[in-house]
């Protein structure tokens, strides 16, 4: 999985590239950690090209997604393919988490 | 404005002793501010000041003759906490009284001097000190020695008295009688609002105890759902067991989430009491395990949110009910907005549905 992440002005674009699994899911961690501090507020991730996440990624979203509520913050997942959507509706994590 | 010999030493002493003044005001806002987070009381407003020069030598070309010394004008430093509710206000008292020094022979409770026809300034105000037990600067030792004032009154008492300050001392004339018969009308109906906001926050609070103590005893069919009712039942967890289900498939883990925003599905689902959402767990909760077990069996997804559980029974609910794909695609709007994806996401529940005859 390939992660980029560019900050302008006030907001940070992640954009995330294959599939997140246990393989790869401790990297997208240590990736993301700089968001869970400092002044990244609005967080904006895009999955076109995300292929699938495993619930290791999902731990890795409800992290980010509570370090961001802690701070006022807020992150939207968007243009998620139907399948990686799928994963997020059957869990439950569409629920807390904003997919648009 | 000509004040005489005495009233001009008493202002020379306000300005050598001004930063004390000062200091005491952020000390005060400070005391009071602490005490009622410690109390866990909510206040309309909290504020101090120190009185201006001229307010204070408007006071002295007025009653100057009153005073031997500063020490004698005891609202230099004067703070005000404002309630909501009028009845808000002896609970204010009460903790001033344990807070601070109070000077009784100074103190006046101005709701109880009104007669019963007279209605006007409602308001309490205590002289108080601040205790060394308290706060001490060994710098300025006359923190703990200067008196201040503390009014206590509710929002609507402050509403009045302020409209009263403005309109009377405003004026370069004497306001007819008539007019102030006009501000004691006002007065009085304030007063009454003051007590009926008092009287209605009374039995909306009692409200709430009996049905949460009918929601705890379990009289599901007795109380109604709404939103009070709704928190108090998800406090029993009734949810909790199909989670811990539906999470077992692979093993795995709940996330607590909040599911106050099915609050208001369930109400467009048409469950007027608590004792319905009891029944549709009754009744579905098997189909929803299976309605699971059908979706998560097999990824390895071990972690799911509580609402989950929640998720699958309104699903078979509207399924049974025969509300179709259309009906799936309204919840899943109504939970997370609109999206074109919600209709193949039901197209696909419904097709899983027919296949464990769900439908």
């Amino acid at each position: 999985m390939d992660i980029t992440i560019n900050k302008l002005e006030q907001k940070t674009y992640v954009v995330l590239d294959g599939r997140v699994d246990s393989t790869n899911a401790d990297q997208f961690q240590k990736d993301v950690a700089p968001l869970m501090e400092g002044e990244n507020l609005d967080i904006d991730i895009d999955c076109t090209n995300m292929t699938y996440t495993s619930s290791q990624g999902l731990r890795v979203f409800l992290l980010l997604q509570k370090s961001l509520m802690s701070r006022n913050g807020k992150m939207v997942l968007r243009n998620m393919n139907p399948r990686v959507k799928e994963v997020f509706d059957i869990t439950g994590f569409s629920n807390i988490i904003t997919i648009v | 404005m000509k004040l005489d010999m005495h009233s001009e030493m008493i202002l020379d002493e306000y300005h050598e002793k001004l930063p004390v003044y000062e200091k005491m005001k952020t000390v005060i806002l400070r005391l009071l501010q602490s005490c009622l987070e410690e109390n866990h009381i909510l206040v309309s407003g909290l504020e101090a000041r120190v009185k201006t020069e001229q307010s204070l030598a408007g006071k002295l070309e007025l009653k100057g003759f009153k005073y031997r010394s500063l020490d004698d004008i005891t609202d230099v430093v004067g703070a005000r906490i404002i309630t909501f509710y009028s009845d808000e206000v002896d609970i204010i008292s009460a903790l001033a009284e344990k807070l601070f020094e109070i000077d009784w022979d100074n103190s006046v409770d101005k709701r109880k001097m009104l007669e019963i026809d007279r209605f006007g300034y409602l308001s309490l105000h205590y002289v108080c000190r601040i205790p060394e037990a308290l706060y001490k600067d060994p710098e300025v030792p006359q923190l703990n020695k200067i008196r201040f004032e503390l009014q206590m009154r509710s929002t609507l008492q402050h509403v009045w008295a302020n409209m009263y300050h403005d309109i009377g001392y405003k004026s370069d004339v004497e306001i007819p009688i008539e007019y102030q018969r006009n501000m004691t009308r006002l007065a009085g109906m304030l007063e009454l609002a003051d007590e009926q906001f008092s009287h209605i926050r009374k039995e909306i609070n009692g409200y709430r105890r009996t049905v949460q103590s009918m929601v705890a005893n379990g009289n599901f069919n007795e109380v109604p759902l709404n939103g009070d009712t709704f928190r108090s039942f998800l406090k029993l967890r009734p949810f909790k067991k199909l989670a811990d289900k539906i999470a077992a498939i692979n093993q795995g883990e709940v996330y607590e989430d909040n599911l106050m925003p099915y609050y208001k599905i369930l109400l467009h689902m048409n469950m007027k009491t608590i004792g319905d959402i009891v029944r549709m767990c009754n009744e579905y909760s098997e189909s929803a395990y299976q309605l699971a077990l059908l979706q998560l069996a097999g990824t390895g997804l071990d972690i799911v949110t509580y609402s989950v559980a929640v998720l699958n029974l309104c699903i078979v609910l509207i399924l049974k009910k025969g509300y179709g794909e259309a009906g799936l695609v309204r919840l899943f709007d109504a939970l997370y907005g609109e999206n074109d994806y919600h209709k193949q996401r039901a197209h696909r529940i419904y097709e899983q549905a027919k296949k464990i005859n769900m439908i």
